[in-house]
């Protein structure tokens, strides 16, 4: 008797979580190519930034410096309101451009920051090496600094985009029908609020799981030699 | 009186000129010959401290000059500002001709004559052993990759590593990665080497080993400044020694003469130390 109301119980929870995994299963897309594209650019406005944090020239340097101070001290759900409300307005931007901007911008100033520690962290017994080889800043940067510090800021970046993914998810808050979004949309119809958030919580920690043992792999694979222990 | 206080009453920072000891042929007048490297008045400051003040010297074309000197003498900063990787404040720094000035070819145009040995190696630790000595042939010499590394491994050989080429640089030994990196500057063909105290981070027992090439360089008629603290290197490949501290050359002579009969009573303090 006991057993068969356990039984009773459990299917029909299997079947409710069944349902919230149909019905937001068409989001999930959404939140992933929210976040490649937002992730992408904010890499190569990182680059910049970091790149310019490093420069010789006294204004371009502080100009770099007031960009991620500000991006960073400002949270992500204001800058999302400033960009999709604010900026939103006058320059007609649809939800998925602005939260791609939002994050994108926001990101950027983190990465810039850890893209010009990685450049930092390289001796400078490196640049001389290189410089009085004959070799140019630039040529000493492409072939001698970036691909080490890449091997400094990979951990640290993959970091990054794993917070991005799950911080895709305040871009709910305009409206975009990504993932978080379409679960306040099944818990506003059926109002089952723990087994709802159970499965968005879930779907986003099979998605950061697996990037976390993607990017281990691609760590070992791409791993630049001479460094660690010899082989 | 003051001939019999010697040395001690004369000012600090006079250098002293040597008399040709007569049978001796190596020409001390040296204006006939063509100076390969020459500085006047050479000063840099690094904000209080004065690193080089007022340096001025000559080095002939397939000489090989030592530069010793108490640390934080501004032996190392007087190399760097030879090739350009430090900027000097005031003076005239001419290489085999070229006036090293404030704009970036003169640089690298000089850069491309003189090569340097630092005392950290500073080999690429992401390239293998025949990707360090390519690289700049290929970026900055422009040669094919069949080029860059048939002649990197005449080089390799020449140092005796032919068998690490494929080794990467923290797979070598101490000797073995400055050997490398003495290869990597050869292989741009300079003029000139800079050896910034290139044993002085090494294990004593593989000294030897990179002083040996140093030496084969020197019988090759390269022309080399070095700054060491290795004076038996000195007494045997030298033709010249400059005896620096705080940022001047107090004395400079030839080998013997510096090592045997030092004038300057710092130099004399220095050497008691060094030859101990």
């Amino acid at each position: 008797m006991f057993l068969h109301q356990t039984f009773n119980w459990i299917s029909f929870q299997l079947h409710i979580l069944k349902n919230i995994l149909i019905f937001l299963a068409p989001a999930i897309p959404m939140t992933i190519k929210l976040t490649l594209v937002a992730f992408a650019l904010a890499l190569l406005l990182g680059l910049l930034v970091g790149l310019a944090r490093l420069s010789q020239n006294g204004l371009i340097k502080a100009l770099s410096k007031i960009y991620v101070d500000v991006l960073r001290g400002i949270p992500l759900l204001v800058q999302i309101f400033f960009i999709y409300f604010g900026l939103g307005k006058v320059l007609n931007l649809d939800r998925f451009v602005a939260g791609v901007i939002a994050i994108a911008v926001c990101y950027s100033a983190y990465l810039a920051e850890i893209i010009r520690a990685g450049i930092q962290a390289i001796h400078k017994g490196q640049y001389q090496a290189a410089l009085s080889l004959g070799m140019t800043p630039y040529q000493t940067m492409r072939y001698v600094i970036l691909p080490q510090s890449l091997r400094i800021i990979v951990p640290p970046v993959a970091n990054e985009f794993i917070a991005s993914l799950k911080d895709s998810s305040l871009v709910s808050i305009i409206g975009l029908r990504e993932l978080t979004r379409a679960g306040r949309e099944y818990y506003s119809q059926y109002f089952v609020d723990f087994q709802t958030w159970l499965v968005v919580g879930i779907i986003y920690l099979i998605m950061t799981l697996s990037l976390s043992r993607l990017v281990a792999y691609l760590e070992k694979k791409y791993r630049v030699h001479g460094y660690g222990i010899p082989h | 009186m003051i001939a019999k206080c010697g040395n001690f009453l004369l000012p600090r920072d006079v250098i002293i000129p040597r008399s040709s000891s007569g049978d001796d042929n190596i020409p001390l007048e040296r204006g006939h010959a063509f100076m390969i490297i020459q500085t006047r008045e050479i000063s840099k400051r690094f904000g209080e401290i004065i690193a080089l003040d007022g340096v001025n010297f000559e080095v002939e074309a397939g000489e090989v000059v030592v530069i010793i000197g108490p640390s934080g003498s501004g032996k190392s900063t007087l190399l760097r500002c030879l090739n350009g990787l430090e900027k000097t404040d005031s003076g005239e720094i001419i290489i085999d001709g070229i006036k090293l000035d404030k704009d970036k070819k003169s640089i690298h145009k000089v850069r491309e004559e003189l090569g340097m040995v630092f005392q950290e190696f500073n080999l690429f630790p992401h390239l293998s052993v025949l990707g360090n000595l390519c690289l700049a042939q290929e970026t900055v010499r422009k040669r094919s990759k069949p080029d860059a590394e048939k002649i990197s491994l005449e080089l390799l050989k020449k140092v005796g590593l032919l068998e690490k080429k494929e080794s990467f640089p923290n797979q070598l030994s101490g000797g073995q990665q400055q050997r490398v990196a003495i290869a990597r500057a050869l292989a741009m063909n300079p003029r000139i080497m800079l050896f910034d105290e290139p044993t002085s981070a090494l294990d004593p027992e593989m000294i030897g080993e990179v002083l040996e090439v140093m030496k084969n360089l020197a019988k090759e008629g390269m022309t080399m400044l070095v700054v060491t603290h290795e004076i038996g290197f000195a007494r045997e490949v030298a033709k010249r020694i400059i005896f620096m501290d705080q940022g001047k050359i107090i004395e400079e002579g030839r080998t013997e003469d510096i090592l045997n009969s030092p004038q300057n009573p710092r130099t004399i303090a220095f050497l008691s130390k060094v030859l101990k």
